[in-house]
């Protein structure tokens, strides 16, 4: 009996110990980081999908989203790295694809105007 | 298969499918554009004249002698810095005459430059060259056509007549307590009509109202508007 309860024990600490670590996958971080993006919380949606890259280096999307939140936010530099990072990744989306050529556009009519690109170092 | 398996499978496939699925949205934002000269944003700024390139064409096109360029220029940008910063903005005075037309050797003329700013007390003067151009254009364009008789497709020669409207814009922005170069920037613009004999001064202020933006972002931050997509997960 005392076993048993030991294993229940256990049981539920696995069990707490995976939930924790799901709300640290990339996913919830991408969700999340969309949740506020929306509202226009662009900072903080940048730390979220700055959070989903680390976590899922590979992953596209969070580098797409990584852009456009670096990009609402001013940092066009860094939007952009990203942006090629991104498509380096999945060269055949088509969401990412026509983001990085709306932002290119703009972003060469802007280093064009100001000589140099707002964040470059 | 059991009832079991088939559920277990439709599970799966829904699981797995999921990626393939992966939500988007479109988001809307307003890119920050940061100001191209950093200023505190309280200067006082003098317009000065700017050189007129189209004073030549003005003889080949009458309508031209309609626009007085350098006058509705500087009533614009007046309005604009008024109304959309917090610079205070001084006009040079009405004696105060270009020392040259060339605009490299304008953008020197240091001494002058230094001179204006003494007598306007002005930090910040800004001046630099105007080009309006009024373009016709005409002639024949081939089209498709769907008869009615056969439904089939044909291409037809058709008549156009167009005016376009060409601003160009060199901005000399100088520092009014050195005569200094602080920057120069070019707007151009081109818009064009579906008819011809468009309104010059309309023409005009199409140029103008779409250049806006860029011009006032020399001196303040500005935004544009875009859409991106973002994933939802």
């Amino acid at each position: 009996m005392k076993q048993a309860r030991i294993a229940v024990f256990l049981l539920l600490v696995a069990g707490a110990c995976t939930s924790y670590s799901h709300t640290e996958k990339a996913g919830t971080q991408l969700a999340f980081g969309t949740n506020v993006a929306k509202k226009g919380l662009w900072r903080e949606a940048a730390f979220r999908y700055e959070q989903a890259v680390t976590k899922e280096p590979n992953n596209a999307r969070a580098h797409n989203n990584l852009a456009v939140a670096l990009e609402a936010n001013g940092d066009f530099a860094r939007a952009l790295a990203e942006y090629k990072r991104a498509l380096e990744l999945d060269p055949n989306n088509n969401y990412i694809r026509r983001n990085y050529a709306r932002f290119a556009e703009f972003y060469t009519s802007y280093t064009k105007t100001t000589g140099k690109a707002a964040g470059a170092p | 298969m059991s009832r079991r398996a088939v559920a277990l499978a439709v599970a799966a496939a829904i699981l797995f499918a999921t990626p393939a699925w992966a939500g988007v949205d479109q988001v809307h934002l307003r890119l920050p554009l940061k100001p191209k000269l950093p200023l505190r944003g309280n200067e006082r700024i003098a317009l000065a004249p700017f050189i007129l390139v189209t004073e030549a064409d003005k003889a080949r096109d009458k309508r031209l002698a309609n626009v007085d360029l350098q006058a509705e220029f500087h009533r614009f940008l007046k309005k604009q810095l008024e109304k959309k910063t917090k610079f205070e903005v001084i006009e040079t005075p009405a004696d105060v005459k270009l020392p040259t037309q060339n605009l490299t050797e304008l953008a020197k003329a240091q001494e002058f430059w230094a001179s204006v700013g003494a007598s306007t007390t002005a930090e910040i003067i800004v001046s630099g060259s105007l080009e309006f151009k009024i373009e016709d254009r005409s002639g024949y364009k081939s089209e498709e056509y769907v008869s009615p008789i056969d439904g089939r497709t044909y291409y037809r020669q058709v008549y156009v007549e167009q005016t376009g409207f060409l601003f160009d814009i060199v901005f000399l922005v100088l520092d009014g307590r050195t005569g200094e170069k602080l920057l120069q920037d070019e707007f151009k613009d081109f818009r064009q009509a579906s008819k011809r004999s468009v309104d010059e001064l309309q023409g005009l202020f199409e140029n103008l109202f779409s250049l806006e933006n860029q011009i006032l972002n020399t001196f303040v931050a500005r935004d544009r508007e875009a859409e991106r997509y973002i994933f939802t997960d």
